[in-house]
């Protein structure tokens, strides 16, 4: 899914995560944007356009239906949940032997500006096999209309 | 880790770069009850889509992500930049290979792999002299 697009791709795998901050550090960027989240942050997202829609995909693994809250304002979509790696997770389990713990743990939220022009009524989403998909379509006037050219 | 080298010389060209496309899913690993459990993240991936060997020694985890994508859809901002997944373990010796058992529920793949029955730790008493 989008493999064509190679915006953030600088050829660096994310198995090199401990090189990123360091070069982050070479090449700052300015100001970040007080909501951008670092690179790996759960949950990954996707946005694509359609002409009368957008549409976002959301990968947030072990999440069930009612586990992620979507949410509009002003043109702002906030995504916001809670997974726990491990559920049913007990204070004796904490003392297992742990080798790794990659997987996001915990509360989070994320937000994404919207193009102007969404018809947040009409927006749907679904979900199934960790992935939301989030379908949120144009307003009629603003889809893009095909002009007739008439017999002088 | 000779394992993995090994299988990288064998595989061809075309399979080496749909390799390089593949996204490195985040695992959790723990042991527990004579049982190392991997947990990994993969949204996206259907039973159908999901591979998971062992070859010798090494484990594959490997999975396709299938969503429905509509026609003319452009992508305007992406994290997840690759239709697949893929991450290897070699396996120490002790692991029975063949009582692995996994599990996929809402994109997390769970498996269970036990230990070999004579490896399993046995807590020995001391008596009194």
């Amino acid at each position: 899914m989008f493999g064509d697009l190679k915006r953030f791709d600088n050829g660096i795998g994310s198995g090199f995560d401990w090189f990123r901050p360091w070069l982050d550090e070479i090449f700052q960027e300015g100001a970040a944007d007080i909501r951008s989240v670092p690179r790996g942050s759960f949950p990954m997202i996707n946005v694509g356009r359609t002409d009368d829609a957008v549409r976002v995909y959301v990968l947030a693994a072990g999440l069930a239906q009612d586990d992620l809250d979507i949410s509009v304002q002003d043109n702002v979509l906030t995504l916001r949940g809670r997974r726990d790696a491990l559920p049913g997770e007990n204070e004796s389990d904490r003392k297992r032997p742990c080798f790794r713990r990659e997987r996001f743990d915990g509360e989070f939220v994320r937000a994404i500006s919207l193009p102007e022009g969404i018809d947040v009524e009409r927006a749907e989403a679904r979900c199934h096999d960790g992935v939301f998909e989030i379908h949120l379509p144009k307003r009629e006037e603003l889809k893009p209309r095909r002009i007739d050219i008439q017999a002088a | 880790m000779n394992e993995v080298t090994r299988h990288e010389a064998q595989a061809n060209v075309p399979a080496r770069e749909r390799r390089s496309r593949a996204m490195r899913p985040p695992v959790d690993i723990y042991e527990e009850n004579d049982a190392l459990f991997v947990v990994a993240d993969m949204p996206g991936v259907t039973r159908e889509g999901l591979n998971v060997e062992v070859d010798g020694n090494l484990l594959s985890i490997e999975g396709e992500i299938r969503i429905d994508i509509p026609e003319g859809l452009t992508a305007t901002y992406a994290e997840a930049q690759a239709q697949r997944y893929e991450r290897r373990f070699t396996l120490s010796h002790e692991i029975d290979t063949a009582a692995i058992e996994a599990r996929l529920e809402n994109g997390v793949l769970h498996l269970r792999l036990p230990r070999k029955e004579r490896h399993r730790s046995r807590r020995i008493e001391i008596k009194a002299a």
